[in-house]
């Protein structure tokens, strides 16, 4: 009977040990798949992702909200310091709002004054954050919104204030936002009203790095924040947060967007400006002009200049 | 008897499913976006470490590649690698099962620690020949002890709950068919 047992085991054994191999096999074989071409296995992930998510959504949605419920309870235990914080905000508040619609008045006075044409192609899709990366290592969002929406890698993501952070995989209902507290997140940004190009770089904390600054001496904290664009990834213009410096000396961005409650996320749509790659384009679309009084050529221009006037 | 005991396997098998996928759950929760500067012990690793150490059947390697895998996907990590680095390790303590069945608890702790470690270490090390972005090392050192810390809870849980507890001498040969 134990000898018995025994060869039966050793036969199962080897053929479990030869399992193993293979499943490692295949598991390594994937990763260097992953490292050589990730974009194929990062969309095989996306697709993973949309598949499995949604599926746990009915019960997400009711669980996130109980657990909210708790933390607002506990903060109804020292609702009279927030009454009055609140009070005080409002105070400041009201002063601004006064300011901004005068600002608002103004601006739209000078927009009319120029005849611009603000940008109508900036439209934005809403989604719903539907779970977070689940690891302490990675700083990202799922929302409910994906390639049937039209949503495109790169877009950016905001909430009602400022940039959260940018679409990095895309599913067919769902996609990822990486936020612009994470690693591998480099936004290029403007520091107002300086004009100076910065990198902000996520690194783990609630604020990002602020690096590659051409003169640190003449931007100081509590600067806007803005993206320049630079790079065609984000359309320009969006509000990032604020400058600031950290006990250590280094320069910080606090940011704008509300990162303790990410509920709603605003994707902007953003179709590529044209490239402007060859500098003779600009000049003439021709090229170079052989003879400026030759009649044919000379037509040509006047043609193609007439809708820039209009 | 066969029969039962057949369907008993399966039971756990998919209590084991159940389990991961409840962990799983708990942390794709979008509770807090704000980055923590602490890291919580990996309760899926400590699951099967603790199941393959106690009854390998439960835990079968297909079953634990599937499931890292699928957490590998989930949590945005490189995929594979991890679930990999699991199965060996996992494979490794099944090997040293028959001599820890007699020892004390302490003992089986020190040699999960040391497979624990030895994973981490090999994981930041492909990782980094490999040039991949990793995460600061300090968080992945505070979930290895944080996970080594869970182990005994996770160990009582998995022996007064849900009667997952190692093969006593005589029982071995009552179970089989």
């Amino acid at each position: 009977m134990a000898k018995d047992r025994n060869q039966d085991g050793d036969y199962s054994g080897q053929l479990r040990r030869l399992l193993v191999g293979v499943l490692l096999l295949c598991l390594l074989g994937l990763f260097l798949v992953w490292r050589i071409d990730s974009p194929r296995i990062e969309r095989f992930r996306a697709q993973v992702i949309d598949r499995v998510v949604p599926s746990f959504d009915w019960a997400m949605a009711p669980v996130t909200g109980a657990v909210n419920i708790i933390h607002d309870f506990q903060s109804y235990q020292r609702i009279y310091q927030q009454n009055q914080e609140l009070r005080r905000e409002l105070q400041q508040m009201k002063a601004w709002k006064e300011a901004a619609l005068q600002l608002e008045q103004e601006n739209a006075r000078l927009l009319d004054l120029n005849n611009v044409q603000l940008d109508p192609r900036l439209t934005f899709v809403t989604g719903v954050v539907l779970a977070d990366s689940g690891s302490p290592f990675r700083q990202s969002v799922l929302i409910n919104v994906g390639a049937r929406d039209g949503i495109v890698d790169g877009w950016a993501a905001m909430d009602g204030l400022g940039l959260v952070g940018r679409i990095s995989g895309v599913g067919d209902n769902t996609s990822r936002v990486i936020l612009l507290t994470d690693t591998s997140s480099h936004i290029p940004v403007t520091i107002e009203p300086s004009g100076q190009q910065a990198l902000v770089s996520g690194d783990n904390t609630p604020s990002p790095t602020v690096s590659f600054i051409e003169a640190p001496d003449r931007v100081r904290p509590g600067d806007r924040l803005i993206t320049s664009g630079d790079g065609g990834v984000f359309p320009a213009g969006l509000h990032v947060g604020q400058l600031a410096k950290d006990p250590g000396g280094r320069l910080r961005v606090r940011l704008s967007a509300d990162y303790e409650r990410l509920e709603f996320l605003r994707v902007l749509r953003n179709w590529r400006d044209e490239r402007i790659s060859d500098p003779g384009g600009l000049v003439t679309p021709y090229g170079p002009i052989p003879n400026p009084v030759d009649p044919e050529n000379a037509a040509q221009e006047s043609v193609v200049a007439e809708p820039a006037d209009g | 008897m066969a029969e039962r005991s057949q369907t008993y396997l399966w039971a756990m098998r998919a209590l084991f499913v159940g389990i991961c996928t409840l962990f799983v759950f708990l942390r794709l929760l979008p509770l807090d976006t704000l980055p923590r500067g602490w890291a919580g012990p990996d309760f899926i690793l400590a699951f099967t470490l603790a199941w393959g150490l106690r009854r390998p059947e439960f835990v079968p390697p297909l079953l634990v590649a599937a499931v890292f895998l699928l957490c590998d996907l989930l949590f945005h990590r490189p995929p594979g690698l991890w679930a990999a680095l699991v199965l060996i390790g996992s494979q490794t303590l099944r090997a040293r099962a028959p001599d820890l069945r007699d020892l004390t608890f302490p003992v089986e702790w020190v040699s999960v620690a040391t497979t624990l470690v030895a994973m981490t270490l090999g994981y930041r090390l492909i990782l980094g020949v490999l040039m991949v972005d990793q995460a600061p090392l300090g968080l992945s050192l505070m979930q290895m002890l944080m996970t080594l810390i869970a182990y005994p809870l996770v160990v009582l849980v998995s022996q007064s709950l849900l009667g997952v507890r190692k093969v006593a001498p005589g029982e071995l040969d009552a179970m089989r068919p």
